[in-house]
């Protein structure tokens, strides 16, 4: 195919950039048209989606030549996991830019439209080197966005994330370059994609287990995983409102979806070996993030902490090695990016508005802003687990999936539901629902276009939750297939 | 009649809520709506659900059958199939009349207590939405459709606690039942998944999970039992999880009557109900329950008797006689404890409007030592106030008295003498603390000449003249055999009866004779106390029973203090002081890589030019080395 959908949604972007660049937009216009670039994506996506069959393999494949000499080439393709997450982008982000409208720099708009381009050629490359390039290049945009328009001690916390990730990557990176050199020892050419390197049996043990962390490390950075969390307290909390929202939905989850896409084809079974400590490990990362978020005191930095939690649940559903965990984890990857997005918008929009986050100086939001603390509240529940939300439905898989691995497992991930609602509902009571001697008078209530651009997410949140079945048909191959196909015949 | 119209039951108070949520951000945000537009919707939709579900009974009456509708297909994840089904069985079809009915009630109710308030649409709102959920909970085929319920009905009990949200004292109280009640869930999710993993591969709804309980092993059907019985203490508010519910009183009383007196906390007796063929292979558990239920229900009657806010005297009481139930369902008597909910539902749902009304009547004064002499500034309410409290202490012929008798007597048949005596005892107190309210109340002498008292609308009388016949008619479903009766509530709930107690008749009439001289006694005791009661004499208040033996303050230490310890330790000692400089530290010792490098930069041109050299010559003599 000559004209490739994944390769424009990929770049469109990145050149209304340059226009951007080589005209004198204002901020407006800037904010303008990244908002007709974010419709037109989800346009380009929805097609994707219409368009996808029900297989779990892949499609759209897409294969140039890049750099020939070393079998390195540009190749996409998009298979049921990377479809989801594709949509999520392309469903979140016009509607985070309609709550982000005013206020922001032409600069803003900018690194806003880059961090998405890179994210979605994290997501649809299917050669090592390319998956590097891109995994690489959106943490750019992240950091220029944080050092310029963050808060607090902003220069050191992105140059504090950058730095940290960048290490993290380069683990990967190197084992990256080992896989490629044993493909060619073994193979005689040269060749980093991945439905190539997937073939390499000449690894050791050893070796293999080297590899496996190599990645496993880069990734848990970017997740965060117990104890590589340290970086996104602070991070999330001196990010801006649209840097943090990215990081939170968005970026956070391709550590996840890196782990799928690579780690399980490349070593199943030290995937399935190693499964059931990654399992605790999310357990414990649940656990242990939702108490440390009890007594924060600053609101983003009680969601970092609540994300890192559920994003410790999400890995305990992918390493559950069943159906119910894997189908549980995309489902929370899904509610988690909805309402944790909406959640880190929100609690922009009461940053702008009173110039704190601090719960300490907040309180009588919700007489003067009944219709945020309505969607706050809806998104609160989600994050919760409500049933009726799509929390619920991905917390009682992944609860499944892990009483299938370990019944004690189960019974402790089964805790989630005291964890969130313990410090959620605390922090709602204090920050928006009482009375207290805080003038919160500057507190605007959601406008029309705020409403409209939160409107679809909460909708989704209780359709998925009250319909679950009907969002599932289109990733049930993929999971299978993960299941059947790479698990169970490779490993043996 | 076709069973889609099953799902209406659910769906018209739905749709009622969704509407009056949306018109409630119409009437705040663009126009004001008058209390009428809400009262509209808010009122018909529960009598609407009590005129279908009436329907399905008169046709159940007719042909006996269970109705049976599936709207979709809810999830379908490997052999894991659960539909949004509804069921309309003998039970369910029960309590959704008379949970229709008496929710109905209490909304007429509310819609003049609630009148001069702001947020009476949205009050609304939360109201039908509780209903739509509960009923969810009750039809419900499977045990996650009836989670779904169950947490829907968690929700509104925590909306509508904090509904003065602006007094954090309420809003805490919100937060307080909703863990609490999460505490609970865990117990019923870990039950849930269980059950999936062993009983589950032939579906999930309660049929196929009646006919494949049978093959589980009998330690798992165990613990299964006892996980959902923690559900079950959460929600129904007995020991050790009930510290919510005196708390929940925080609510405006209307809620208080729905929520945590009619409906709601007796969802966990009806999940027992519900799973009755879990536990009918668990004996020993229903032992355990019925214990609980018991001590609880001894506990909470001697906290009411102390106490001196009306509301909380109720809660307690609520408690107390859920405590009850209980001992029924735990003994396998499910149909009499579920014919306590049903006659509970009436005289509490009374007890509760008839305190709302004296408090309105009062301008919210909730501590009855300065109320007094209400008989009559509120006739209407003494009489109905009378008959209910006579209900709630089992004097014949109101429907208290059946349904306590035939708990007690299945206490005794079943050989557990200790419940029994137990039950008498709570029965004695029950009298005494109910008839302390009632004689403070409304006999209490209060000589202050200030009072104002606030003339009551009808719509807040008229549903306490309905329940008040309620409560006298509700009984006669009851009456046993012995005194002519045929019992028709348990003949209706056969499936849920327990055939294996059988008792003779002279035995009977005197636990009957002793159920009523407990309540007499009870009865006296007040009346030597408290009739005609000197309010200028409010007794002082100390002591372990005042202070609820203190189980608050217990719980305060032993979990919330700790816990946010534990959190302030981990996020500022193991996250900042350990982990974090742990790899700030690795980074610095980088950084002092760097400057040991940096030292080589020292814009010193002969240095410079010294390491070319030294360079030079390295690779010269590697490469003389290397060429030989």
């Amino acid at each position: 195919m000559d004209f490739s959908i994944l390769s424009v949604i990929i770049f469109l972007p990145i050149f209304v950039v340059f226009v951007l660049l080589a005209l004198p937009v204002g901020a407006k216009g800037s904010r303008n048209a990244a908002f007709v670039t974010s419709i037109m994506i989800f346009i380009l996506a929805m097609t994707v989606y219409l368009n996808f069959e029900f297989s779990g393999y892949m499609q759209f494949i897409e294969h140039h030549e890049w750099i020939t000499s070393y079998g390195i080439y540009y190749s996409l393709g998009i298979d049921g996991f990377s479809l989801i997450i594709l949509m999520l982008i392309a469903t979140l982000i016009p509607c985070a830019f309609l709550l982000l409208w005013n206020g922001r720099t032409k600069a803003y708009w900018v690194n806003m439209l880059l961090i998405q381009s890179g994210i979605t050629g994290t997501l649809f490359a299917q050669d090592l080197i390319l998956f590097y390039f891109f995994w690489e290049a959106m943490l750019l945009p992240v950091f220029m966005i944080i050092g310029m328009f963050g808060t607090g001690n902003r220069v050191f916390s992105t140059i504090k994330v950058t730095v940290y990730t960048i290490m993290g990557s380069l683990f990967m990176f190197i084992c990256i370059l080992y896989i490629g050199v044993s493909f060619f020892e073994e193979f005689g050419v040269w060749s980093f994609a991945l439905q190539d390197v997937v073939k390499i049996s000449s690894f050791t043990r050893s070796e293999e287990i080297w590899l496996f962390f190599g990645f496993m490390i880069a990734f848990a950075i970017k997740i965060p995983l117990f104890p590589f969390h340290t970086w996104l307290i602070q991070t999330y909390s001196n990010s801006p409102t649209g840097g943090v929202f990215l990081l939170s939905s968005i970026m956070a989850k391709l550590g996840v979806y890196g782990i799928v896409r690579f780690v399980m084809p490349l070593f199943p079974d030290l995937y399935i070996e190693f499964a059931p400590y990654f399992v605790w490990l999310g357990i414990f990362g649940l656990i242990y993030f939702g108490i440390a978020a009890l007594m924060q005191t600053d609101i983003k930095k009680m969601f970092a902490y609540s994300s890192a939690s559920h994003l410790g649940f999400i890995v305990t559903g992918i390493f559950s090695l069943n159906a119910y965990g894997m189908t549980g984890a995309l489902f929370l990857i899904i509610a988690h990016a909805m309402a944790t997005g909406a959640l880190f918008l929100l609690v922009g929009k009461m940053e702008y508005n009173l110039k704190s986050k601090n719960i300490s100086d907040l309180g009588g939001i919700a007489k003067q802003a009944p219709i945020f603390t309505l969607f706050f509240m809806i998104m609160l529940l989600c994050i919760v687990g409500l049933p009726g939300t799509n929390g619920f439905v991905s917390e009682f898989l992944i609860i499944l999936g892990a009483f299938g691995m370990q019944a004690s497992a189960g019974i402790v991930s089964a805790l989630t539901v005291l964890v969130a609602a313990s410090f959620m509902f605390w922090m709602f009571q204090r920050a928006i629902l009482q009375d207290t001697d805080n003038d919160t008078s500057n507190m605007k209530d959601l406008d029309l276009k705020e409403i409209i651009g939160l409107a679809p997410i909460a909708f989704l949140i209780i359709a998925m939750g009250v319909y679950p079945d009907w969002f599932l048909f289109k990733i049930e191959p993929t999971i299978q297939h993960y299941l059947v196909d790479i698990l169970q015949i490779k490993a043996s | 009649m076709s069973s889609f119209l099953l799902s209406w039951i659910v769906l018209v108070p739905l749709l009622s809520a969704i509407i009056l949520g949306l018109l409630y951000l119409y009437s705040i945000k663009i126009k004001k709506l008058s209390n009428k537009v809400f009262a509209i919707f808010g009122l018909t939709s529960p009598f609407i659900s009590f005129a279908i579900a009436g329907l399905f009974f008169i046709q159940m009456l007719q042909d006996g059958k269970t109705i049976h509708y599936e709207a979709y297909k809810w999830l379908g994840v490997g052999s894991y199939n659960v539909s949004m089904g509804f069921m309309a069985d003998n039970l369910s079809i029960f309590m959704i009349l008379f949970v229709t009915f008496v929710g109905g009630l209490i909304h007429v109710y509310a819609s003049g207590y609630m009148k001069d308030d702001e947020g009476y649409g949205k009050f609304f709102f939360y109201f039908n939405f509780f209903l739509a959920s509960m009923l969810l909970l009750v039809l419900a085929d499977s045990p996650i459709i009836m989670f779904i319920g169950w947490e829907g009905v968690g929700l509104c009990s925590y909306l509508l606690i904090s509904y003065y949200y602006k007094d954090s004292e309420n809003v805490l109280a919100g937060n307080k039942a909703f863990i609490a009640n999460r505490v609970g869930d865990f117990g019923f999710i870990v039950a849930m998944i269980t059950m999936f993993y062993y009983a589950g591969a032939n579906g999930f709804d309660y049929v196929s999970l009646q006919n494949s309980i049978g093959n589980v092993p009998i330690e798992i059907v165990t613990y299964i039992g006892i996980a959902l019985f923690i559900g079950a203490v959460g929600k129904s508010a007995q020991i050790p999880l009930y510290v919510w519910l005196p708390d929940a009183m925080a609510g405006p009383t209307p809620v208080s009557a729905l929520i945590h007196a009619a409906t709601m906390v007796t969802a966990g007796v009806y999940m027992v109900a519900r799973f009755h063929f879990v536990y009918e292979l668990i004996p020993n558990v229903g032992l355990v329950i019925a214990y609980i239920g018991a001590f609880s229900a001894l506990f909470a009657a001697t906290i009411a008797t102390k106490q001196t806010d009306i509301k909380k005297i109720l809660a307690y009481s609520t408690m107390s006689q859920l405590g009850y139930m209980f001992i029924a369902v735990g003994l396998g008597s499910y149909s009499v404890g579920i014919f306590h909910v049903f006659t509970h539902a009436f005289f509490k749902a009374l007890l509760f409007m008839g305190a709302g009304a004296v408090i309105v009547a009062l301008h919210h004064e909730q501590n009855i030592f300065k109320m007094g002499g209400m008989k009559k500034h509120t006739p209407v309410v003494f009489f109905t106030m009378l008959i209910a409290t006579l209900s709630i202490a089992g004097i014949p012929p109101f429907s208290g008295f059946f349904s306590k008798d035939e708990i007690l007597l299945s206490a005794f048949a079943s050989g557990e003498y200790l419940l029994w005596g137990i039950g008498v005892l709570t029965a004695i107190m029950t009298a005494y603390y109910m008839f302390r309210l009632f004689f403070v109340v409304f006999f209490g002498k209060n000589s202050s000449e200030d009072r104002h008292i606030v003339e009551l609308p009808k719509s807040i009388l008229i549903p306490l003249v309905i329940l008040a016949v309620g409560s006298i008619l509700t009984g006669f479903l009851g009456v046993p055999e012995l005194l002519g009766g045929t019992n028709l509530a348990s003949q209706w709930l056969s499936e849920w009866k327990n055939t294996s107690l059988h008792i003779d008749h002279t035995t009977e009439s005197v636990l009957m004779l002793i159920n009523v001289l407990a309540a007499l006694v009870g009865i006296f005791i007040a009346y030597k106390k408290f009739y005609k009661y000197d309010m200028t004499k409010v007794p002082k208040f100390s002591g372990m029973i005042w202070n609820k033996f203190y189980i608050d303050e217990i719980y305060d230490v032993l979990f919330v203090r700790s816990i946010k310890r534990l959190s302030s330790f981990i996020a500022m000692e193991i996250d900042i002081k350990i982990i974090d400089s742990l790899l700030m530290g690795l980074s610095s010792k980088f950084i002092s890589i760097g400057h040991l490098v940096a030292r080589v930069q020292n814009a010193n041109t002969r240095f410079y030019a010294f390491v070319m050299l030294c360079g030079i010559s390295l690779i010269s003599i590697y490469l003389i080395i290397e060429l030989r």
